[in-house]
Formats: C-alpha cells, structure tokens, sequence
C-alpha cells in the first residue's frame, strides 16, 4: 500500500487530495449559484400572488441600464481599493513590528490580533459609535480641547474613507499574522550577512525580508480584495448604505432590490455582476502579479 | 535610538487597535446617564460592573439604591456562547486536516491544471452571500439543516476551507525543500508530511487555526438567515439582538466584550507556536 501510493504521480496525489474539497464544495456552492441564476432570468413579483415569469436577459439589461448600479459599482471600487491598500500597508506595518523581539511578545500578540477576534457585525456598532458626532471620540476631544461643535466623520464626503479604515482596521491583523509567520521561515543567518554587508535597514527589508514575501502579499491583496467585495454586514450596521446613497455598495444595493424592494429577479442579476467584478479583478490581479511571483523561487 | 523608534512603533500599533475597542467597550462599565451625556465622557467616571452581571441575568443595585435588572437576553446569550464555541472548534478541526494538506500540495508539487483547480476553490468564495441566502435557505428547508449546528459548520466550511487554502500556500511555499530528504530516507509522502513538514510548518499551521477559528466564531449573515430564533442561535447573533429588541447600550457593550474572549484566548494559547524555524534541528 505504502509502496503504491508513493507511486503515485504528482497529479494523482494531489487529485486525490483536491478532488474530495472540491465536490464538496460545488455540492453545497452549485445549488444556491443555479438557483440564483434561475432567479435572475425571471421576473418574481409578490404583491398579488406569487408569479414568476421567463424575461430572458431582461434583468441584466436593465441593471446595466440603472444609475444606482454604476453608482453602487463606482462605490464598491473605491472602497476596495481603499481598504485593500490600508489592510495591506498596516498588516505589513504590524508584522514588521511583531517580528522585532520584545518582552511580553505573546500578550502584545493577543492585542494586536483582536480587531480581527471583534465580528464585523461588532465592528460595524464600534465604528459607527466611534465616527458619528453625537457620540464619537473626535467630539469628546474637540470639546476636551474647548470646542463646541460636534466632529461627525459619517457624511457625505468621508463616510467610504470611515468604512474602508473600519474594515482595514479589522482585517489587518490577518494579514499580519500570516506575514510574521511568514517572516519566521527567514533563516536568521541572512540577517547577519546583510549585517556584515553593512545593509542599511531599508536595503535589508527590501533583500532579506520582502523577497519571501511577495507570494504571500499577493495571496492577501487577492483575498482581502474578495473579502472587501462582498463584505455586506458591516456597512449596514455602519452607515446602512447612507447618507443617500453615498455609500451603497453592490451588496448594500443587492440587499435592497431583493430584500426591501422585493425584486428578486433585478438582486439576482445584480449580484452576478458583483460575482464577476470579484473574478475580474482576482485574475486581474494573478496576471499582472501573482503569475509573475509564481514563478519566481 | 533603536530602540526608542520600536517602542513608538509599539505605542502607535497598540492605540490603533486598542482605541476602537476601547471606545464601544467603555460604554459597558457606564451608567445610563453617562451614555446618554453629551459630549460623551472621555473615560467613565463611576464605573459598574453591572452590565456585566446583566447579561448573565444576574441583577445589580447601584450605590444609590437603584436596581439594574439582569437581561431577558441572558439564556440566549449564554446559549449563543456554548454554540459558538461548538461550531468554531469543529470548523476550525476540520479546516486544518483538509487544508493543510491541500495547501501543501499546491504549493509543493507541480502538475498540470494547477491554478485553474486553485481558481475553482477561490470561485466558492467569491460568491457574495447576498445573493446566496435565499436559495441558501430554501436547499436547508428542504434538507431540514435549518436550525441545526451541522448545516451551520457546512455553510462555514465552505468560507474557512477555500480562503485558508489560499492563505496557507504562500506559507508553504517558503519551507526549505527538506521533504527531498525525507523522501530519500525512505519515508512514504504520507510520513514526509506528517512527522516533517507538519512540525516544521507549525508557525503557518498556528496563524491558519486562528483564523479558521475566527472565521467561524464571527461568521454573521448566514447565521442570522440559518439558526437565528432557534436552539442552534450563535453568538453574533444574540448579540445583534440587543441592538434592536431590547435596546441596552451597556448590555450590548459587555456582551461584545464577552464575545472577544474566547477567540482572543484560543489566539494568545495558539501564537506561542509562531517561533523561528530552527533549521540545523528542524524536527525537535
């Protein structure tokens, strides 16, 4: 038996290994997907009975035809790549500063990691507590400091910068983590050659640190990019998609066609432009990036 | 000068988290007068312990006289919390023994097809949960999942199983190639993996039990629209209750407080495994 399965090739071992997950999870993943698609090619109407008729494309054509869809994409995009850079710089930053030997090293550790152990439904309460003028700490110093105007940071103009700091606030210490695990397979040896070779710090992050870490920080900006996507409960504990529309996102939008305007079919067809917004831009990123650090080392 | 540099850096790491923590969690430790005092106070000024004894449902008489009643909420609550914990170390158990041998074949071995089985597992979490609660629920109606700790953990599985995958990769990929050597020594790819890689990649293996853990401790949307109002209720979710049933600031605050801890214990018992890799004598 031993013999045999150290036969096997590389193919078949590692399909043997996949294909279980897989099945698994196109089991439980392909039916809600091929009932969502079944919705999105129907109009589903409620009020008067339940009907659901064939419309074809109807639903998709109409999506591309609405303003709050590119608004919601243009929303999405920007708080994307808002929270995707702040997540990665500050998991980075974290990791850089966990990796430096200090006392007490396992307790600063626990605290470093526990926005992440905070849900999102719970990061959504915090920083609206946190943001908004009635409450906020930025109103609680500007009166400490003699003040008499409430500072509120959930309007108009920075409520999208609020919910990608929240989410990059939450997600950064998954980043971290991985890095500072990732920077413990660095041979301490290195180090001390870079010493004797009298690299300054920066030339030393950049040839000894960084190197080993590329695939995993493209691995991250894939993953917390996919994460800030589709992320849903915290904007609508936060800012409920407000003030407006301002911060309506795809799945804010989504939730409200389907669950508060009951257009099942419209929601439907809207999310498969999200799903492909997702896939487009995590290839996007394999092409431009993580193909190059593939087949690096 | 080194040191003073790393010790703002540590300063400056510690507010960035603490403060926001800080900020919600300060409300549990106020009096009802306090959290409604505008401009909010900086720090409480009497603190109580009483929400927490609340939301066990435990009643508190203030120094004045005034009782604050135990919570209503306090069975859900405690209910939610054994839950969580059942569903976030099954999850976490069986994310590792699929995982980490998925990731180290991805990341070890070369074969044909490679990234597009890569991109077929991503494909699983790509899909927004938006859209997919409602057939989501109508499949668990009909397989009679809904409401069950079991239809909670797949639903789980199918987040923690693709993304620690993704993540453990990266990881693997920097090992040194010692597994060669196993190999040459006669060990089965079985035995290479279990008694060489598995030690040696205990850092990576450490970071991906936490965040299976976490996945599965935080997971919200599904189980509002899966368990939520029944025996199977988790945490998150009781908590949300508090928001909008039965609106207590403090008790909400000492609940997510509540909440905090045991991912932050499993956290601090499982990061004493991220340790330099000692090389001349990898398996100790």
């Amino acid at each position: 038996m031993q013999r045999r399965l150290a036969e096997l090739s590389n193919l078949q071992f590692s399909l043997l290994l996949a294909l279980p997950v897989l099945v698994f999870l196109l089991l439980v993943v392909a039916y809600p997907l091929g009932y969502a698609l079944w919705m999105s090619l129907h109009q589903i109407v409620f009020f008067g009975g339940y009907r659901a008729s064939f419309v074809g494309l109807d639903n998709f054509l109409e999506v591309l035809a609405s303003d709050d869809f590119w608004w919601s994409a243009w929303v999405t995009l920007r708080f994307t790549v808002q929270s995707v850079v702040l997540a990665m710089a500050i998991g980075l930053c974290l990791a850089l500063t966990l990796n430096r030997p200090m006392r007490l090293a396992g307790l600063v550790r626990t605290i470093v990691i526990l926005p992440w152990c905070v849900s999102l439904y719970g990061t959504g309460v915090m920083f609206s507590y946190l943001a908004k003028g009635q409450t906020g700490l930025g109103t609680a110093i500007a009166y400490a400091f003699g003040a008499d105007e409430a500072v509120n940071l959930v309007n108009r103009d920075w409520v999208i910068e609020v919910l990608a700091v929240g989410n990059a606030w939450n997600m950064a210490p998954l980043v971290a983590f991985f890095l500072l695990a990732n920077m413990k397979t660095i041979p301490s040896r290195l180090y001390d050659l870079a010493a004797i070779d009298r690299m300054s710090r920066f030339e030393t992050f950049r040839h000894v640190t960084l190197p080993p870490l590329r695939f995993t920080l493209f691995v991250f900006t894939c993953i917390t990019t996919v994460l800030s996507m589709k992320l849903f409960d915290f904007i609508f504990v936060l800012s409920g998609g407000g003030p407006g529309t301002t911060s309506a996102t795809l799945t804010y939008q989504i939730y409200k066609e389907s669950f508060k305007d009951l257009d099942l079919g419209y929601g439907a067809a809207m999310s498969f432009f999200l799903l492909a917004m997702i896939l487009a831009s995590t290839l996007i990123l394999y092409f431009t990036w993580g193909r190059r650090e593939a087949h690096r080392a | 000068m080194t040191t003073l540099w790393s010790r703002l850096a540590l300063l400056v790491v510690l507010l960035w988290t603490l403060l926001p923590i800080y900020w919600f969690l300060k409300i549990s430790l106020l009096t009802p007068d306090e959290i409604a005092r505008f401009p909010p106070p900086l720090y409480p000024l009497e603190p109580t312990p009483a929400a927490f004894l609340n939301i066990f449902g435990f009643d508190y008489t203030l120094a004045d006289g005034t009782v604050r009643r135990g919570s209503g909420q306090a069975v859900q609550i405690l209910r939610g919390l054994g839950n969580s914990l059942i569903v976030s170390f099954v999850v976490t158990i069986v994310t590792l023994v699929v995982v980490v041998p998925l990731a180290y074949v991805f990341a070890r071995l070369e074969f044909r097809h490679k990234n597009t089985l890569l991109f077929a597992i991503l494909l699983a979490v790509a899909l927004p949960p938006v859209s997919t609660l409602i057939p989501f629920y109508a499949m668990y109606i009909q397989l009679g999942l809904a409401g069950t700790l079991s239809g909670l953990i797949l639903v789980t599985l199918t987040i923690t199983i693709p993304f620690v995958t993704w993540m453990l990769i990266g990881y693997f990929r920097n090992l040194p190639p010692i597994e060669r050597l196993a190999r040459i020594d006669g060990y089965s790819r079985f035995e290479t993996f279990l008694y060489i890689v598995a030690p040696l990649g205990r850092s990576g293996i450490a970071v991906a039990a936490v965040i299976a853990f976490l996945f599965a401790w935080n997971e919200y949307t599904y189980a509002l629209v899966l368990v939520n109002g029944t025996s199977a209720n988790t945490l998150p979710t009781a908590i949300s209750g508090f928001l909008f049933q039965h609106p207590e600031p403090s008790h909400l605050a000492a609940s997510l407080a509540l909440s905090i801890l045991p991912p932050a214990l499993v956290a601090f018992f499982l990061q004493r495994h991220i340790a330099e890799m000692n090389l001349v004598d990898p398996v100790r």
